[in-house]
């Protein structure tokens, strides 16, 4: 066409080339833009923004008759935003001014201070502050304009140590919690969790959403502006089956008890419901929510988190006659009636075996024997009605077995028996009798099986599975979760076994060696037990229930008192404590005369407010 | 062909095509600028000279549309004299900025000859080319070329504006290649650069994994950045190894002219040279540079921070952006150079998929439009002063989205049309008028 001598193939070439270049990079904004859009996007959300978080409360834990054993309390932190302040003389003055206040080195607060200002980033320079520091530092706050406070819950055990071992408590997560708990966008590095108990088992619940400051900075960290104060959401709140009365009761009469160690069981026979759950000795969950020092860090060390009620094994001693006295009156082979002579000893042709009575208690029938918890009526009863048959209603009994109550590491103790041996092929000898229908030797129980036993019987046979969540509530008010009675097992027994058992063990209180827990106007059933103890003095058991005349029963209870040396004097009367805290509300006043517990928790239940809103 | 072209094309002076994508690319500029420098201290300063420099680029647009650009061929001494004396005017009465005496400061603004001195070298060299089209094949043509350019070059290297070299070069390469040239002396030519060019790559590699040293080839290899025996044995190993290849050759009555094996050691040699020289010549912050595109996560908060967040920006736009004025990257700071090398960034950022896509479409529209009117020349000289800008363009979308994509290490270079700076729009636009004056004189019309 045009006379130009030249060809266009050439320019053709760099055109189609152009063109193919023009289709990869198209195909790269694809990916960057279309398929990994969001990590970028990720990228760029956490480039912008800085986030001073606000804890939000945990949720409550209260009793069944609604006093707070758990609640959260305002804290309040210090925080430093640079902008205003940042030439070193100021900070100076202000770490001065501030380590005068908060008690803290003057040279770490300089150092966190110079950082702070150099990165321009804001920080927490100290967290729970108290009142006393508050009121000073907002003088300071007049004074240098970079400081402020901010708001948090914080948790707080208004009961200190009470409930301790079924609550648990909280503290700063390990590398290994975190990398569960830190895949959870409710969680950052300094967020406390539940360590042990309700606090670790209910964590999901019982957590919050925090609130926060979100900070919108720039590309050297800079404040640029606030974005938004989210606001943070309480957790669940959880309700116990306990009560905080009888679990009053049995703290402080395990408190005060001869050792002070041991642990209490009170269940509900009707659902298994726990009531009170002590187990001695204890810890102050609040002394893991502040700040933790080498002090702290030793005390975390020493912690008695070891949960007697059901981690304690010890030997059960009398109150295991309640099974021997099961096994004789379902088996029939002794007659109630027939009557064995105690001398205060038995002799078993190779040895001699005493009863807890030196002098002896003549001639005792089952009732008496019962009453008085003799022990040649049992060695001779044992002996008649055979150690398989004691063993197999030990074990229907649920000994040796786990209650299977919803926490952790609960031991199932040991049964022992011909069967038991003959499967480790050892073998069984007399005295092994004598020694298992008294309930000493090798059998194992923990205290909440003893109280699972006594539930049993009060309810004529059903073990139910014990729990102690009755609900979960969340801050909307609905029902999350419901604690439910569950059936585990259950004793198909003749009508006079029940009755019988019941009477014998009734007059053990009203007659026998558990009189201490007679309560006036209440059927008291019960059964003392001092476990012999070759390390120390022995342990003293009482374990029991109680009802109303003519209802149900309501609670069935068990004690031990490590090193207590006598049920009676020892162990019987925090059970009767128990039982009063539980039922002197319901009964007629008149018939009432008991002195009235010296412990008045209803009251004083300050169900901690909770702050309003978190404000810079 | 030509009737119906003629029919259609008789009613247009102006390429309306080219001319749209041009005002949509600097649109899109324009608020991409406006919305990066948002939260600068010197925002205003630059929106103001933006906004001056708009109009100065459409009446040079005007200018080069509406002169007969024949003139440039005619006056093609008065061209380059300009563009040399600019330039070492420059040196003379010259600011200097950001490490390079390249600007003089006028009263609002200031201007860049090397902006104008591209241009001005396109045109004189597609003057040369066309004068020697009969020759075009000789390797003296390619060596006059080079020779034009290089007391450009030169005064270039002495302000130093590396990235204005840098775009230039393959720009000749491209007219030479366009005008026919013979391949074999691009190749050459581009075997050189590949060589001088790969070498120090390779080495500053090598020495970010000295765990390679421990092969001993590679270790001999290393070793070869260094001036001095092991540099001269190399070089002379070259010839000897040409040489005997040659040898070789002939023995097995091959054809093969001893020119080809002389060359190829020749530009080895030469390339391998210019490779040691340029390791030793490279500053600390294009060494950086170099080590960040190799790998650039290997340090996110140094050097490398600067490419990856720029990239962060780009993806996080998504397919429809985050919207206009609210990219948090760029506006943050979290992107470089934002409002100029990095603008594809900001608008990818806050335009997304769509924004990239609708400029890279029309780049490659406006290379189309210039390509359509090379074809449509009246002259030769037209054809290759169009294939000239083509190749401008063309590099430069090649090395500013290649960079931001992660094809090429970062290099300061621009995105014309898009980027901020008074001068290079000003020079660009003229280029683009130049195209269209080339379009509206076509032969049809004459």
């Amino acid at each position: 066409m045009i006379d130009r001598n030249i060809s266009q193939e050439r320019l053709d070439y760099l055109w189609v080339f152009a063109y193919a270049a023009a289709l990869v990079f198209l195909l790269r904004l694809v990916n960057l833009q279309v398929i990994m859009a969001s990590h970028y996007r990720e990228i760029a959300e956490k480039n912008r923004t800085q986030i001073i978080s606000q804890a939000a409360p945990r949720g409550r834990i209260f009793t069944s008759d609604d006093v707070a054993m758990a609640t959260s309390k305002p804290s309040f932190s210090l925080i430093y935003f640079p902008g205003q302040l940042k030439t070193n003389s100021e900070l100076d003055a202000l770490a001065s001014g501030l380590s005068r206040q908060l008690t803290m080195p003057f040279e770490d607060l300089r150092g966190t201070l110079y950082k702070s200002a150099r990165r321009e980033t804001p920080v927490r320079l100290a967290e729970n502050l108290s009142s006393k520091t508050m009121f000073a530092l907002s003088e300071l706050k007049t004074i240098y304009p970079g400081v402020d406070i901010i708001v948090e819950a914080r948790r707080f055990y208004p009961f200190g140590s009470y409930l301790s071992h079924l609550i648990g408590y909280i503290s700063k997560m390990d590398a290994r919690e975190w990398s569960v708990y830190g895949k959870d966008k409710k969680y950052s590095m300094d967020s406390r969790v539940g360590k042990t108990g309700l606090e670790k088992m209910y964590e999901k619940e019982l957590k919050g959403r925090d609130g926060g400051i979100y900070l919108e900075v720039d590309s050297r960290g800079k404040l640029s502006r606030i974005l938004e104060s989210r606001k943070w959401v309480p957790g669940s709140d959880v309700y116990l089956t306990i009560n905080s009365k009888a679990q009053a009761a049995a703290e402080e009469g395990l408190a005060k008890s001869a050792t002070g160690k041991g642990a209490v069981v009170a269940l509900d026979p009707r659902s298994g419901a726990v009531l009170a759950l002590v187990s001695m000795p204890e810890y102050d969950p609040n002394m893991f929510v502040a700040y933790q020092d080498e002090r702290d860090q030793e005390k975390l060390k020493n912690l008695p988190e070891f949960n007697v009620a059901l981690q304690g094994a010890y030997p059960p001693g009398s109150p295991f006659k309640i099974i021997t006295s099961a096994a004789l009156l379902e088996s029939g082979k002794v007659p109630t009636g027939e009557t064995f002579y105690c001398p205060g000893y038995y002799d078993a042709g190779s040895r001699v075996f005493k009863c807890w009575q030196k002098k002896g208690h003549g001639k005792t029938s089952f009732l008496d024997g019962l009453a008085n918890s003799c022990d040649v009526y049992f060695y001779n009863a044992g002996l008649r009605v055979g150690p398989l048959n004691i063993e197999n209603m030990a074990r229907q009994f649920r000994l040796g077995m786990l209650t299977k109550i919803p926490l952790p590491e609960e031991k199932e103790g040991n049964v022992f028996g011909p069967s038991k041996r003959a499967a480790r092929k050892s073998y069984w000898f007399i005295g092994d009798t004598l020694n298992l229908a008294i309930g000493q030797g090798e059998t194992l129980v923990t205290p909440i099986q003893m109280a699972l036993l006594m539930s049993a019987v009060a309810n004529g046979g059903v073990f139910y599975r014990p729990y102690y969540v009755d609900k979960i509530v969340n801050g909307e008010g609905a029902t999350l979760y419901r604690g439910k009675h569950a059936e585990l097992s259950r004793l198909n027994f003749k009508d006079s076994t029940w009755s019988l058992l019941r009477q014998g063990l009734m007059q053990v209180v009203d007659e026998g060696t558990g009189q201490v827990a007679k309560i006036s106007g209440v059927e008291v059933y019960g059964k003392t037990g001092t476990a012999q103890n070759p390390q120390g003095k022995d342990h003293a058991w009482f374990v029991a229930y109680a009802s109303l005349p003519g209802q149900p029963s309501e609670v069935a209870v068990s004690v031990l008192v490590e090193h207590g040396e006598h049920g009676a004097s020892a162990a019987a009367p925090i059970a009767k404590a128990v039982i009063e805290a539980l039922l002197k509300s319901k009964l007629p006043s008149k018939t009432y005369a008991a002195p009235v517990s010296s412990v008045q928790l209803g009251t004083a239940a300050p169900a901690g407010p909770v702050p309003e809103e978190g404000k810079i | 062909m030509i009737f119906t072209q003629q029919a259609a094309l008789k009613k247009s002076r102006m390429d309306w095509t080219l001319f749209i994508a041009m005002l949509v690319l600097l649109t899109v500029g324009t608020v991409a600028i406006v919305s990066s420098v948002a939260i600068l201290p010197q925002q205003a300063r630059i929106v103001r000279t933006h906004l001056i420099a708009l109009p100065l680029a459409l009446i040079a647009f005007s200018v080069g549309w509406r002169l007969n650009y024949q003139v440039f061929q005619d006056q093609w001494k008065f061209v380059y004299g300009l563009v040399l004396l600019s330039l070492a005017a420059v040196l003379l009465f010259g600011v200097v900025d950001k490490g390079a005496r390249s600007w003089f400061r006028l009263p609002l603004f200031s201007v860049q000859p090397s902006e104008f001195a591209r241009i001005g070298l396109i045109l004189v060299l597609a003057n040369y080319l066309d004068k020697r089209i009969a020759k075009i094949q000789e390797l003296s043509v390619v060596l006059g070329a080079f020779l034009l350019a290089l007391p450009v070059f030169f005064l270039l290297i002495k302000q130093p504006d590396f990235s204005a070299i840098l775009i230039t070069l393959p720009i000749i390469l491209i007219m030479l290649f366009a005008a026919g040239a013979n391949i074999y002396h691009l190749a050459i030519i581009l075997g050189y650069s590949f060589i001088s060019g790969l070498l120090p790559v390779l080495w500053t590699l090598i020495n970010m994994n000295p765990e390679l040293l421990d092969n001993t080839l590679v270790n001999y290899f290393f070793h070869l950045s260094d001036f001095g025996w092991n540099t001269l044995f190399f070089v002379s190993g070259t010839g000897v190894a040409a040489y005997l290849l040659w040898l070789l050759s002939v023995k097995l009555y091959s054809n093969i002219s001893g020119v080809y094996f002389a060359g190829a050691a020749v530009v080895i040699a030469l390339g391998f040279l210019s490779g040691v020289m340029v390791k030793h010549q490279m500053k600390e912050y294009q060494q950086k540079r170099l080590e960040v595109f190799l790998s650039p996560e290997t340090d996110p908060r140094g050097a490398g921070y600067n490419l990856l967040q720029a990239r962060v920006a780009i993806g996080s736009g998504g397919i429809f952006g985050r919207g206009v004025f609210a990219g948090t990257q760029s506006r943050l700071g979290f992107v470089p150079e934002r409002h100029t090398d990095f603008i594809l960034a900001v608008i990818g950022e806050e335009m997304g998929f769509w924004g990239t896509a609708l400029v890279a479409g029309l780049y490659v529209l406006v290379l189309r439009r210039i390509k359509l009117a090379a074809g449509l020349a009246r002259d030769r000289f037209g054809y290759l002063v169009n294939c000239g800008i083509f190749g401008m363009f063309m590099v430069y979308f090649f090395i500013n989205f290649g960079m931001l994509l992660g094809f090429i290490p970062v290099m300061g270079v621009p995105l014309p049309l898009l980027s901020y700076g008074g001068s290079n729009m000003v020079a660009t636009l003229m280029a683009v008028g130049i195209a269209q004056s080339i379009y509206a004189r076509r032969y049809a019309l004459v």
